[in-house]
């Protein structure tokens, strides 16, 4: 990672699943802390989503594998607590 | 009338009316189980429900080759596959079968690469899915008739999966219900009768029972309107899930 990207204020880990959490929980699956992340490591502005609900849909790990996600909620009950939702 | 057809006097007496007391066929009077006070056992085992032998699948020598663009993950959270390739660039003719053949397969790591890889394609194929359709029947055919338990769920899963996949797909499957549903029909009843216990299987969705059910509706839900009747035909004790 370069020293120039921002760096997180604050880290809180979620206790129910939202959103938010499941955003978290796809980027963090491919090995980025969050989209800003993401998108400052593979130098893009876009980020592959399901049109009708925006979830995360495909992403590309730091060694160029792919990983491709469900339309529907992926992150079980047990992985939501492991989950770090980081503000700026 | 013809000469030849007319009725011809033979030598040959009149049947004799039969005697009050039955004849006893020569089989029964030597029945040496009786002889020896035995019990007589009962006809074989048809061997309905059990379990058939597999070949080695061409899934597995594919991929201990190294010819499919998958990655194994070693972390935590082992539901993943890392594709190499975009999944979009891959060659449905060609992979879709290969992975559907997969499906056969008990032990780890294949078994996992070929439901997990199945599933992905089928979620991100898109319109890809529906000319492959006839190329997917003999795989769904063989693993349907292993009659592994675990492979049965595997498998109605990924059919229930696949009429959703893309539009037109459940009518593409409706020409083929005479392959796929001769196992279903065999298994439709297997269903554990606990009584008032807990039954485990159902809230791991792996009642066989319940997957026929929740399948066949998926297929006459999506198959358009012959879906029931072929459904039907194959399946006797299908009522259908639309039209009550």
């Amino acid at each position: 990672m370069s020293s120039t990207s921002p760096q997180p204020k604050s880290m809180m880990r979620p206790t129910q699943w939202s959103e938010q959490v499941e955003e978290a929980y796809r980027f963090q699956l491919a090995g980025y802390r969050d989209e800003l992340e993401y998108k400052k490591f593979q130098k893009t502005d876009n980020v592959d989503r399901w049109p009708h609900n925006g979830y995360v849909k495909k992403l590309t790990r730091r060694d160029g594998c792919f990983y491709y996600y469900n339309k529907t909620r992926e992150c079980p009950d047990k992985e939501i607590s492991k989950t770090k939702i980081y503000t700026y | 009338m013809m000469k030849g057809l007319q009725p011809v006097t033979t030598g040959i007496s009149k049947p004799k009316q039969k005697s009050n007391t039955e004849q006893i066929p020569f089989s029964l009077l030597c029945n040496t189980y009786e002889k020896r006070q035995e019990l007589v056992p009962g006809p074989k085992a048809a061997g309905a429900f059990r379990e058939r032998p597999t070949k080695p699948t061409n899934f597995r020598k594919f991929y201990e080759r190294g010819d499919f663009p998958i990655a194994l993950e070693h972390d935590t959270k082992g539901n993943k596959i890392a594709w190499k390739v975009e999944i979009e660039k891959l060659d449905y003719h060609h992979y879709l079968p290969l992975f559907f053949d997969g499906l056969c397969e008990t032990v780890h790591p294949y078994e996992f690469f070929a439901r997990q890889g199945v599933h992905d394609m089928l979620e991100h194929g898109g319109s890809k899915i529906l000319p492959v359709i006839p190329q997917l029947i003999i795989p769904i055919k063989n693993a349907l008739n292993t009659r592994n338990h675990k492979v049965l769920c595997t498998t109605l899963k990924v059919l229930q999966h696949l009429v959703v996949s893309a539009d037109m797909v459940g009518e593409a499957l409706v020409p083929y219900y005479r392959q796929i549903l001769p196992v279903m029909n065999i298994f439709k009843n297997k269903n554990l009768n606990s009584g008032d216990g807990i039954d485990y299987s159902q809230q791991k969705r792996e009642n066989v029972g319940d997957l026929i059910q929740e399948t066949l509706e998926a297929f006459e839900r999506h198959g358009g309107e012959d879906a029931f009747i072929n459904i039907k035909y194959m399946v006797p004790t299908y009522e259908s899930c639309m039209l009550n």
